[in-house]
């Protein structure tokens, strides 16, 4: 009777005792945890912020270390592996592919449970096959664990590492660490499995329906990583070559100005990629044969501003000009400035009769203009006052006007706003 | 068939490449036999024919006989193509260096135009490189503002296809499938003439 509670009474004592110091040492972890935390991104700990009391409880944890006099408190592995798994950092996040020393306890422990079964000591039994349950999880957990680590990588497309040669290395890692764990899940034999499980419902259960299930998943979860990893790795390399290739032939068009290539279009066999035809624009124009057509192009005449008939020269030859120009590249600019000016009138007559002007500036911006802002007011202003009379009468211009500073009456004109007045709806009704 | 094609066929007679980015649903119109069947057969008076790069997969339209015209046309064609190359590439490798990008450009790549203006303003070697080549004959901007020469290279790139801008209002641009065509040409350029331009990554450690 005695013999029979002593253990189990010293076993009670043990567990008490470990459940006090396990839930102290772990309010150590929460206690320092910004500290730990800094000494896990640093690589050390900042032991200056921390008592020596403190330092030595952290020691007698298991949770950090000194390798050496010469060097500071560093994390404990198994504490630097939590944290990687905690905040999925996949930098460190360690990958545990060993299955032989798990399976090995098993044997061990199954062993055990029987001969506490045959002795008839319940108590015992219970225990082990509890030892026996944590650890099928905990075979099943490390697998799920190198999944989902496995898995992260994947779908983040190695986000955690910046370039394409790291994310080929890294990528490379990890099909090495798919390689171990397969290799792992083929230690599990599952004709050993079903012989340890025989005549026991529990054991059967655990190692049997459960182990086996679980790793059978695992396993095609794992080749299915495999197949997208490989995947992944031929984009990556694709990629990789893709920018080798465009960096090579631009420096070796670069020491090679005057490259000439061969004569493709006059082969017997044109090369299909430089078989690009030439553009061809459907044109098309009002026929004035079908009614219908004809009513469109009244429509359209009606709505036209009247055309001067006088001999007045078109408005942007008249503009204030550049006084000699006589580098071509500035006369071509000049040219274009006035074609794009000429553009925005047209647009503000598009536009109508908008209650809304139409902002120069903002013009410039939409059509993507490189005009200074400056030079782009001003010759509006100029291409403006050269327009003859009738047609300036179709325009109305407002300046957005800013005093150059409060004790000073000089005006700045920060933009202007074009629009099409009404007065032309008169000119377009003669016409009919 | 062909009349619910027609803005389709406007686009690819205009000179268009059709890519899954720039023009989703013609891309899939064209992905079935029998829309290119119908295509080609409208085509063969213009003496036109719809054309498919191997490597990135666009369409356009080239010639369905090389008569004296086409190939003249196609000669003068693929010089331009090739003088406006070297600027074409030198800018894919600034916009990956100053976006610190992985890999080169390709169809699908957004570029935020300020970010790369800004990129570029911070770090003096690439304004230097833009400057030369945004006075490239191809880009052709006499403007001194890295932000004016910017937009005037984007602007080009955008007429010719190579990007799209997917709002008139909004500085952002899509890279089309005409970079990825360009790629295929410089492959197919470099094993034509065998050049020797590797792509294999071990040969860049060597550089």
């Amino acid at each position: 009777m005695v013999s029979a509670t002593q253990p189990e009474f010293r076993e009670q004592q043990l567990t008490s005792s470990m459940l006090a110091l396990g839930t102290e040492r772990l309010a150590l972890i929460g206690k320092h945890s910004s500290l730990l935390m800094q000494a896990y991104l640093q690589g050390e700990l900042a032991d200056n912020q921390l008592s020596d009391r403190a330092i030595r409880k952290l020691v007698q944890a298991n949770l950090i270390y000194q390798p050496d006099e010469s060097r500071g408190f560093l994390l404990r592995p198994q504490l630097a592996d939590l944290i990687a798994s905690m905040v999925t950092d996949e930098n460190r996040r360690h990958i545990n592919a060993d299955v032989a020393d798990k399976l090995e306890t098993i044997r061990l422990r199954v062993k055990t449970y029987r001969d506490a079964q045959q002795r008839g000591d319940t108590t015992k039994a219970q225990f082990q096959l509890q030892l026996l349950t944590g650890l099928v999880h905990d075979l099943g957990g490390q697998f799920g664990e190198a999944m989902d680590s496995l898995w992260h990588r994947l779908n983040s497309n190695f986000g955690f590492v910046a370039s394409l040669a790291d994310k080929i290395r890294e990528n490379h890692r990890a099909q090495q660490q798919i390689g171990r764990l397969l290799d792992g899940l083929n230690y599990v034999d599952f004709a050993e499995l079903i012989a340890l499980g025989e005549g026991d419902v529990h054991l059967r259960k655990l190692l049997v329906s459960q182990l086996q299930r679980q790793l059978n998943a695992h396993h095609s979860s794992l080749l299915e990583v495999q197949r997208r990893l490989v995947q992944l790795m031929g984009r990556y390399r694709e990629q990789q070559a893709r920018s080798v290739l465009l960096t090579n032939m631009a420096s070796f068009l670069r020491e090679h100005s005057n490259f000439q290539v061969g004569d493709y279009a006059w082969r017997s066999q044109v090369p299909e990629l430089i078989n690009q035809a030439q553009p061809i624009l459907p044109a098309a124009a009002i026929s004035l044969d079908q009614h219908a057509a004809l009513e469109v192009a009244t429509g359209l005449m009606a709505s036209m501003p009247r055309p001067t008939s006088n001999k007045e020269s078109v408005p942007s030859e008249q503009a204030e000009r550049v006084a000699t120009v006589a580098n071509p590249q500035v006369e071509a600019r000049q040219q274009a400035l006035k074609a794009d000016v000429e553009a925005l009138l047209l647009h503000v007559v598009d536009q109508g009769k908008q209650q809304a002007g139409v902002s120069a500036l903002q013009y410039l911006r939409e059509k993507n203009l490189s005009w200074d802002a400056e030079v782009w007011l001003l010759q509006i202003l100029g291409e403006y006052q050269s327009l003859p009379p009738q047609q300036r009468h179709l325009f109305s211009l407002r300046r957005d006007e800013q005093r150059a500073h409060p004790f000073n009456d000089l005006l700045l004109i920060a933009d202007l706003e074009l629009s099409f007045q009404p007065a032309s709806q008169g000119q377009a009704q003669s016409l009919r | 068939m062909i009349e619910q094609y027609g803005p389709l066929v406007e686009r690819l007679l205009s000179g268009a490449f059709i890519c899954p980015f720039s023009d989703p649903d013609n891309y899939r119109r064209l992905q079935n036999d029998e829309v290119r069947q119908a295509l080609d057969e409208y085509l063969r008076p213009l003496n036109r024919r719809l054309a498919q790069s191997q490597g990135s997969g666009v369409y356009f339209l080239g010639y369905l006989n090389f008569d004296e015209q086409a190939r003249d046309v196609l000669k003068s064609q693929f010089s331009q193509t090739l003088q406006s190359l070297m600027p074409l590439l030198e800018w894919m490798l600034m916009v990956q260096e100053a976006l610190g990008r992985d890999g080169a450009l390709t169809a699908g790549d957004s570029i935020k135009l300020q970010e790369f203006v800004l990129k570029t303003e911070d770090n003096q070697s690439l304004r230097h490189r833009l400057q030369l080549l945004a006075n490239d004959r191809f880009f052709n901007s006499q403007a001194d503002s890295v932000d004016a020469q910017v937009k005037q290279i984007f602007k080009r790139l955008r007429e010719h296809g190579y990007v799209r801008q997917p709002h008139a209002e909004r500085q952002y641009f899509e890279v089309t499938g005409k970079v990825d065509y360009l790629v295929d040409l410089v492959r197919f350029i470099r094993d034509e003439e065998n050049l020797p331009v590797s792509d294999e990554a071990e040969q860049e450690a060597l550089l």
